[in-house]
């Protein structure tokens, strides 16, 4: 990556030492990236990268076990609607700072929205990735479905992600140092914010409304006609837990750029975990709510149902009251520990929703090809190594000094 | 399942049911999140750090000899905003207001919050202002107000040994390692305090930045020599409220 930025970029040699290689020779910079990490990341990414190419050369049928009954896949399961889902934390954080006026979690804002900015990039990889035709994707800006709850997604995948582009170039501009757009762009963040608000509220449901034309199709312990409604109250879930486990990593892994700052993440965690907890309490009730509105109950003595409650008791309501004993505790471990549950058991509930209990009737069931998990791990490994560049590089976690007072 | 035309009724009373118990179990679990009985968490959180330094009692201090116009002795933290808190032999933590702020307003009336009350750490805690008008400060560490000073907040010079007899209220603080990590000590603090005096003498006189410093020290109430009735609007900004 740095090499080719840096054979492309014409700007004065300093440019590119100082922004690309953090200050240091090419050579010395190389030599800093040989790490462990790195090495495992560069294994996954050298059978990856080879894996999609083969994907669009030679079709679906040669890298994925999908077929007419089965066509939806980890692609869509685990990319799109689990990436979508985790990228959630952008507009809950985005309106608690700017629309609920909560200024404290400003310092936790744009590393939420810069998660959320890539999480969909990898989601719409991976969607291109699953599309037969990934070419006829243009056609949603010709055809005008309008009742088709997949155009819904479509538009407001493309909306919101153009939104969160327009987010994230308010670090990127101070970043490169372009201060008159960059205050253009701080004015309209409340505006952006507005936005991402609506759009994200939309298409969070509308991935939910999908299952509304496959009533027979899912499992009716999951199936509800207010699918969409679960899908917009997890994708809440989500960006609270998201935002916490993240927060707490980034904070751990990049301590070195937030020295000397003024930031209680401690404190921030503990109100979201807060929040997370009276969330995660209502979603619960409401689950069993749906259960008992569509008559399912009787099916929580199968298999399916076991499986059911490990989703909803061991992955919501514990999470729920370790959210609430740790926040009300001052315990940040133990809110901690919820999040990373409360993230699992979201990632649980659309694997479940679109894989697992999908087709559960079928004789024949969906299970994916190494190839399949392989480019999934791919695209997540791409994710984490272009969050890792931007934040080595752009005022992400810290402010950066030339543009402190635009903060306040 | 089947559509058993009578198992409607069987549902209903169960969605009901569930629907009034999630209400009757919300009202304890908002109220058991809500709630924070934090104390337990003071004294070994505290005791961990042996970089908090206990301070001698309060009265005993020796300011060290800072440069410039304003003191900050060693032991007192910092708040950007002005105040202070120092950790008493008692387990206690005290809160005040710095010698800038003091020096800022001159002599100055009080507003304390009510014992019992509790302080949130960069939230409104006290009011400093005079016959007429008040300006919030934040508070330094998050805690449960025990004592308040009623001998600063009655008396005209209340506030003349800002970090020793002019101490304003004392907290039970539950966050208190937390808190102070929030907070400036020794070197950066006083390196603040001067910044902030440096920031003052240039509003004082743009050209002549320094000459006043070795006039003296400055007068009390500088805020209102400077800014007249704008003294508060002044004030505000550097008490961050």
């Amino acid at each position: 990556m740095a090499s080719a930025s840096a054979g492309a970029v014409s700007a004065p040699q300093s440019f590119v030492r100082e922004k690309i290689l953090l200050g240091k020779t090419f050579r010395e910079y190389v030599r800093s990236c040989c790490t462990p990490v790195n090495a495992v990341a560069a294994l996954i990414l050298a059978i990856g990268i080879p894996l999609i190419v083969i994907r669009f050369a030679a079709g679906l049928g040669a890298t994925t076990n999908l077929s007419q009954t089965a066509p939806w896949g980890i692609w869509i399961g685990f990319d799109m609607m689990t990436g979508i889902v985790l990228a959630a934390g952008g507009f809950t954080i985005g309106a608690t700072v700017q629309l609920f006026g909560l200024k404290e979690y400003h310092p936790i804002e744009r590393a939420a929205i810069l998660t959320a900015f890539l999480g969909y990039i990898m989601a719409i990889a991976g969607l291109l990735a699953d599309l037969g035709r990934p070419w006829n994707m243009v056609m949603i800006f010709a055809s005008y479905g309008t009742a088709s709850a997949l155009f819904e997604v479509a538009w407001c995948v493309v909306c919101y992600s153009s939104v969160l582009f327009l987010e994230f170039t308010i670090p990127f501009f101070e970043w490169v140092g372009w201060k008159k757009v960059h205050s253009v762009m701080k004015k309209a963040l409340i505006a952006l914010t507005v936005l991402s608000v609506m759009f994200s509220t939309m298409h969070q449901s509308a991935l939910g409304s999908l299952f509304l034309l496959a009533p027979t199709k899912l499992h009716p312990l999951w199936y509800s006609p207010f699918i969409f409604i679960f899908f917009f109250l997890t994708a809440v879930i989500a960006g609270i837990s998201m935002v916490i486990v993240e927060s707490s990593i980034s904070h751990k892994v990049f301590h070195s750029q937030i020295a000397g700052q003024h930031v209680d993440v401690d404190k921030l965690t503990l109100g979201l975990g807060k929040a997370g907890a009276l969330v995660m309490f209502a979603y619960f009730f409401l689950k069993l709510q749906g259960v008992i509105d569509g008559h399912a109950w009787g099916y929580l003595r199968t298999g399916y149902g076991a499986w059911f409650l490990v989703e909803i008791v061991g992955f919501v309501l514990v999470p729920a009251l370790l959210y609430a004993y740790g926040s009300r505790n001052g315990k940040v471990k133990i809110v901690r520990i919820g999040g990373v549950m409360g993230v699992l058991g979201i990632v649980l509930n659309r694997l479940n929703v679109s894989v697992i209990a999908f087709n559960w009737n079928q004789p024949v069931r969906y299970v994916p090809s190494w190839m399949e998990v392989w480019v999934s791990i791919t695209l997540v490994t791409i994710g984490v190594l272009l969050f890792r560049w931007i934040v080595n590089r752009m005022p992400i976690l810290r402010e950066d000094p030339r543009f402190a007072e635009a903060h306040h | 399942m089947g559509h058993e035309f009578l198992s409607i009724y069987s549902a209903k009373l169960l969605e009901y049911t569930l629907a009034i118990s999630y209400l009757l179990l919300f009202i304890p679990f908002w109220k058991y999140v809500q709630g924070g009985k934090r104390a337990e968490a003071t004294v070994p959180a505290v005791a961990k750090r042996p970089a908090v330094q206990v301070a001698r009692p309060a009265g005993a201090v020796a300011p060290r000899a800072a440069a410039g116009w304003f003191q900050v002795p060693a032991g007192v933290h910092l708040h950007p905003g002005h105040t202070w808190a120092r950790l008493e032999a008692d387990g206690l933590v005290s809160v005040g207001v710095d010698d800038f702020a003091h020096k800022l307003v001159g002599p100055a009336r009080v507003e304390l919050p009510a014992l019992g009350e509790k302080v949130a750490q960069g939230e409104p805690a006290l009011e400093i202002g005079d016959e007429e008008r008040l300006v919030p400060m934040l508070s330094p560490v998050d805690g449960t107000v025990v004592a308040v000073n009623a001998a600063a907040r009655e008396r005209q010079d209340g506030l003349d040994d800002p970090y020793g007899a002019g101490w304003l209220f004392k907290v039970k603080a539950p966050r208190l390692a937390a808190n102070l990590r929030q907070l400036l000590t020794d070197g950066p603090a006083r390196r603040f305090v001067e910044d902030a005096g440096e920031a003052l003498a240039l509003r004082m006189n743009p050209e002549l930045a320094h000459v006043l410093q070795d006039g003296g020290t400055p007068i009390h109430g500088i805020g209102r020599a400077l800014a007249g009735d704008e003294w508060e609007r002044l004030a505000r900004q550097y008490f961050l409220t």
